[in-house]
């Protein structure tokens, strides 16, 4: 069978991770010219590269459609439900560091731990007449650590698919959950990360779509084997 | 429009809830979306089906029926008090079962007698499940969060982990960590730099220097103009969270919020138990003690069986508008919860009624009650 592995299609992860298996001895090239989206890998024959964004490369492992993937951990775990039964994060690559964070406006001086925000939470609507608003794009994420780890279940989740740091300020949510590296746009935004409210600490990372095809694959053992390799 | 997928028995559990001078309502299967999130929090919004209107108003299927029967009443601005009875279809995303299945049950709104209703709200659960199950035992669990809030408050903690474990009952897990915090002198708040920095100039002790303070560097900073929580607020919580931070709790109090935790007897008992729980611990919680009693009495009254009925002290649902009396019916033996119910007189007032509106409900899960009643003709 022929595997496919899809990989970032512009920027510096496409750059990154083209090195990496340039490394690895998988060096990648493009079919046709240097802008199509379909590519090969020299001396592999029976592998094929897509160039995808970098979110629909955790859908595509996430349904199987493609066999590898490289992308950012933060993804796939807000991308698929139960991904870690579905994918196998095959090696950590070591770039696209970044943290998927709560922060909470700078001025809220008796805010600093999760459990202060639960209870901030708690009384938020006897106060104000609605529940404590959190803008974000990780819907999933938030679910799983304000809910599941923190037993914080009374806030509202307003969706933010950009400058998510703003919100606060602009009145539309009271609190961020975002993903931030230096965590500079947070600080020049008054914000300030929770001691505990690192949900994730994201990078991108190889992923494999858990297949019952790939056992007994040898070359499915050889790519991660190459890609460990060239950490 | 007849249903050919109801379950069998759907009309003599309507004639029982007609004998039981209820009034039978449906509600639109289609419904708003935020009077379930907001009330039941983001949580929910996985085990919904969502969709949305042309004009982007976040709709979903009736994934109960408590909330719609409410808001009905308010919106028709019924006089209470008032007992509502339903039976209809249910939407929720589950892992074990169907996706569709039907519930039914009564919702009793306004009624000022508190342990008599409540004591109505398990007879009349127990005596539709006797008569759809004849000759099977009801396993009954009640807990009552009023006892627990009494038994806080005795403690004598201050109102910040008095709020923290309330909000917590129902959740084993997370209360045991908040006692196990509570308890462990080496576990202070973490406080910023900044609460460091107000220390040092002084004026941490002093509330309108602080908020001063407060509110000047809101306004410095650009954020007052949409703040949601005001600079009052902020000094408020920050005094509540120094109190937090110093208050342990002695060996003594802890072990007794354990023994109450762990209290978990016949319903015949539990009133004994309780008084003398309350005389060796030397607390005084007379008043929730004494609706109680005066619950177990109604349920002498209205006939329900005492000798099915457990008392469990950590029993609760974590919502905050739950307020007192919860329950929940299975069958002997079996795991299964065939009916919950409970007290909610917070969710009116939230739901946006006007005057407050207590209420106690259950409801009934029909596609298990079918499943018992499959398996007790079968074992026939």
């Amino acid at each position: 069978m022929t595997i496919t592995i899809a990989l970032p299609s512009k920027g510096r992860m496409k750059d990154d991770a083209s090195a990496i298996f340039e490394r690895a001895g998988m060096k990648i090239v493009a079919v046709g010219n240097d802008r199509s989206y379909r590519g090969r890998i020299e001396g592999w024959d029976d592998v094929e590269v897509a160039f995808l964004s970098a979110s629909e490369i955790s859908r595509e492992v996430g349904c199987g459609a493609v066999d590898f993937g490289v992308t950012g951990e933060d993804l796939v775990r807000e991308g698929l439900a139960d991904a870690d039964g579905r994918v196998e994060f095959a090696a950590r690559l070591g770039f696209g560091h970044a943290e998927v964070v709560v922060a909470v406006p700078e001025i809220w001086y008796d805010v600093d731990t999760m459990a202060d925000l639960g209870d901030v939470a708690a009384d938020f609507r006897a106060r104000h007449g609605r529940r404590l608003a959190i803008a974000t794009k990780y819907w999933r994420l938030t679910q799983q650590f304000f809910s599941g780890s923190h037993g914080i279940q009374l806030y509202r989740i307003v969706e933010s698919l950009g400058a998510t740091e703003g919100a606060p300020a602009s009145g539309s949510a009271d609190i961020v959950v975002d993903i931030t590296s230096t965590g500079s746009t947070l600080r020049a935004n008054h914000l300030k990360i929770l001691s505990d409210g690192v949900i994730l600490r994201s990078e991108a990372c190889l992923v494999r779509a858990r297949k019952t095809a790939h056992e007994g694959n040898p070359t499915i053992n050889r790519i991660i084997a190459a890609v460990r390799a060239a950490i | 429009m007849p249903l050919i997928n109801l379950p069998a028995f759907a009309g003599e559990l309507l004639a029982d809830f007609e004998r039981l001078k209820t009034l039978r309502v449906d509600t639109p299967v289609i419904q708003p979306a935020e009077p379930f999130l907001d009330m039941a929090g983001e949580d929910l919004r996985r085990r919904i089906f969502l969709t949305e209107s042309e004009t982007g108003e976040s709709l979903c299927l009736r994934p109960e029926f408590t909330i719609p029967v409410c808001l009905r009443h308010i919106e028709t601005a019924t006089g209470t008090p008032q007992r509502y009875a339903y039976l209809g279809e249910v939407f929720r995303q589950r892992r074990d079962g169907s996706n569709e299945f039907y519930q039914a049950g009564i919702e009793d709104l306004g009624d000022l007698d508190t342990a008599g209703a409540d004591a109505r709200a398990i007879g009349d659960a127990m005596l539709v499940l006797s008569n759809r199950l004849p000759g099977r035992r009801l396993r009954v669990t009640v807990g009552d969060q009023s006892v627990f809030e009494a038994v806080i408050a005795a403690c004598g903690l201050p109102a910040g982990w008095q709020k923290r474990l309330i909000h917590a009952f129902g959740d084993q897990e997370h209360l045991q960590r908040l006692l196990a915090k509570l308890a462990d002198p080496k576990s202070p708040g973490v406080f910023g730099p900044e609460v460091e920095r107000l220390a040092s100039m002084g004026i941490l002790d002093n509330e309108e220097r602080l908020v001063a303070e407060i509110a000047g560097t809101m306004e410095a900073t650009g954020y007052s103009t949409n703040a949601s929580r005001s600079p009052g607020d902020i000094a408020r919580r920050l005094k509540e969270k120094m109190e937090l931070a110093t208050t342990r709790l002695d060996k003594a109090a802890l072990a007794i919020m354990r023994e109450f935790l762990a209290l978990d007897l016949p319903l015949g008992e539990s009133a004994a138990a309780l008084h003398q729980f309350a005389d060796k611990s030397g607390l005084k919680i007379d008043g929730a003690l004494a609706l109680f009693d005066a619950r177990v009495a109604a349920l002498a009254r209205v006939g329900a069986d005492a000798g099915l009925i457990r008392y469990r002290a950590a029993f609760g649902r974590p919502l905050d508008y739950y307020t007192g009396l919860v329950f929940e019916i299975g069958l002997e033996g079996a795991p299964a919860v065939l009916a919950g119910g409970g007290r909610f007189d917070r969710l009116l007032t939230l739901l946006g009624a006007r005057e407050h509106i207590p209420a106690v409900g259950f409801s009934l899960w029909l596609d298990r009650i079918e499943r018992a009643v499959a398996a007790a003709g079968g074992a026939k």
